[in-house]
């Protein structure tokens, strides 16, 4: 199917173009695959929530946000290691998820998608906000040793542990995946996403579906929150970066393609490290998201256009 | 009785629709009949869940059912296979069929026999069960959504309009077998189609203006003077 080839069409161009930077300048490659997967890691429940049942949900990051803070006070009250915090923050987070869709959300699933838009919108900045309110905007970073673990090949030494995430999206894209085509909850998710008065029909509370795919992202999302303790000072705002380059992912990845959010990323991410690596080209790593999203919706638009 | 509507009425905003039909399904096949707007879709989508009751009574198997949400009506035991089919394009002919059984506690542990009897009854499907529904034409989507249908191992079928933009020969094709399923289940059926429908069930309603205007059996209605100009046009 056309998703297969657009997989393939992106692995492709990420091999060649990492093949061509290993040669040349091998930490920016270790680099950008490991930024790859950070976003990768992110942008994927995303990816679920969006591309499988159609949710827009631009609140997404603040969820990572959310979860790292109530991680962040969790380990400095008890001293315990983020590390053991990922699967309780996940849990957390995916209730915390299933009740924001309950009130708010499923609410405004009957509506255009434009008032998806603009209530997960508003749910993001109401997040952050608060966040900032109760917390204020210091940043805030838990310290660890093993974090800066570093391995030395040759001439070259980097970072490793950041691989963790490259690790994780790879987990969770082959993860979803068993969990679309396996499993009888998933098939009715993918139903729900194709049909939802067909899947009715068919006797699957649509409802409830909704609510548990946005619990799982939540749950995803929410664990990535902890991890991402690991390495990154947070502070309010950390998160609203990542809704966009997951949303910039999904959509280039091509909407309900979950294993090619992992192509794009590395495509994006090694083009970031590699602006990044040169003085002069610094300061525009952050805009190749961006210049990247623009190109891939003029091209589909003019293909809709001539067919 | 397995269906049992007494009195209903329903409608859109301030608009009724539904003026107190009053239609009773046995372990039978029965037709409803009737011109466009004349509420039988309305009627289906009530029985369904998908509208609510003004008043009145939609008693499945006994029990009450109407204004209960569309997915537990549907794993209660009754199958509906829609005018627009509502199938699942992005997903193969057997996923499709899989979900028809998936949710319904009737058909929970039996799900590879009641397959066994849809590929018999559509071999087509058969050989097909791997290709993308969407990509399949509207005679054999209409056959898959039948057999997702039967899948859930239903008390009670109800197909809204099963010919509708099909080929004659496909239309003759479905009737043939309905014909063959009604000793194993009750149908409803509606239908423009009079005249093969009339082949494939046992008593029908003629629905006009949100109101009953007729019952009889098949061989009544095949004779009756109104039906005869109205819908045989003979």
């Amino acid at each position: 199917m056309a998703t297969k080839r657009r997989t393939t069409i992106l692995v492709v161009l990420g091999l060649a173009a990492a093949i061509l930077v290993a040669i040349w300048k091998p930490t920016v490659l270790i680099y950008g695959v490991q930024q790859a997967g950070l976003y990768a890691a992110i942008a994927i429940p995303m990816g679920l929530v969006l591309g499988i049942v159609h949710i827009v949900n631009l609140a997404h990051g603040e969820f990572m946000m959310i979860a790292a803070y109530a991680t962040y006070f969790a380990c400095r009250a008890t001293g315990m290691d983020p590390l053991i915090a990922v699967l309780p923050a996940a849990a957390v987070t995916a209730a915390f998820g299933w009740v924001v869709y309950k009130l708010t959300i499923r609410r405004a699933l009957k509506a255009p998608e434009l008032n998806q838009l603009i209530l997960t919108f508003g749910l993001g900045i109401m997040f952050s906000q608060l966040v900032n309110l109760f917390f204020t905007s210091q940043t805030r970073k838990i310290s660890l040793d093993y974090v800066s673990a570093s391995v030395t090949i040759g001439e070259t030494s980097f970072g490793v542990w950041q691989f963790v995430f490259v690790a994780v999206a790879a987990a969770m894209a082959y993860g979803l995946k068993l969990f679309l085509t396996r499993t009888t909850l998933g098939k009715a998710a993918l139903a729900v996403g194709q049909n939802p008065k067909g899947a009715a029909i068919v006797g699957i509370d649509v409802d409830r579906t909704y609510g548990i795919v946005f619990a799982i992202a939540a749950a995803l999302v929410g664990g990535m929150g902890a991890l991402f303790l690991t390495r990154s000072a947070i502070f309010p705002a950390v998160g609203s970066p990542f809704t966009m380059k997951s949303f910039s992912l999904v959509a280039m990845a091509g909407i309900g393609n979950i294993p090619g959010i992992l192509g794009s990323a590395i495509l994006l991410g090694i083009a970031e490290s590699l602006l990044r690596a040169f003085r002069a080209t610094r300061g525009w790593a952050d805009i190749v998201f961006f210049v990247l999203i623009i190109a891939v919706i003029l091209g589909r638009t003019l293909k809709w256009r001539k067919s | 009785m397995i269906l049992d509507i007494d009195r209903l009425e329903t409608g859109y905003g301030k608009l009724k629709v539904l003026f107190g039909v009053d239609l009773k399904v046995g372990k039978e096949s029965v037709g409803l009949f009737g011109p466009n707007g004349a509420g039988k879709t309305t009627l289906i989508n009530t029985i369904m869940g998908m509208q609510k009751p003004w008043s009145g009574s939609v008693k499945f198997d006994g029990l009450e059912i109407g204004g209960k949400a569309t997915h537990l009506v549907a794993r209660s035991g009754i199958a509906l296979v829609p005018q627009e089919r509502e199938l699942f394009p992005g997903m193969s002919v057997a996923d499709n069929l899989e979900l028809g059984a998936a949710w319904v506690p009737r058909a929970a542990g039996i799900a590879k026999r009641q397959l066994d009897m849809v590929v018999e009854l559509f071999p087509i499907l058969k050989e097909r069960l791997r290709q993308y529904v969407g990509t399949m034409s509207g005679g054999q989507q209409r056959m898959v959504a039948i057999g997702r249908a039967l899948m859930a191992n239903p008390l009670l079928l109800i197909l809204d309009e099963p010919s509708l933009g099909l080929q004659p020969s496909i239309v003759a094709e479905v009737f043939e077998r309905l014909a063959l399923l009604k000793k194993d289940v009750a149908i409803l059926v509606t239908e423009q189609n009079v005249r093969e429908s009339l082949k494939a069930i046992d008593r029908g309603y003629v629905l006009e203006n949100g109101a009953v205007a007729l019952e009889d059996t098949a061989a009544g209605l095949a004779k009756n003077p109104h039906v005869v100009s109205a819908y045989l046009g003979i």
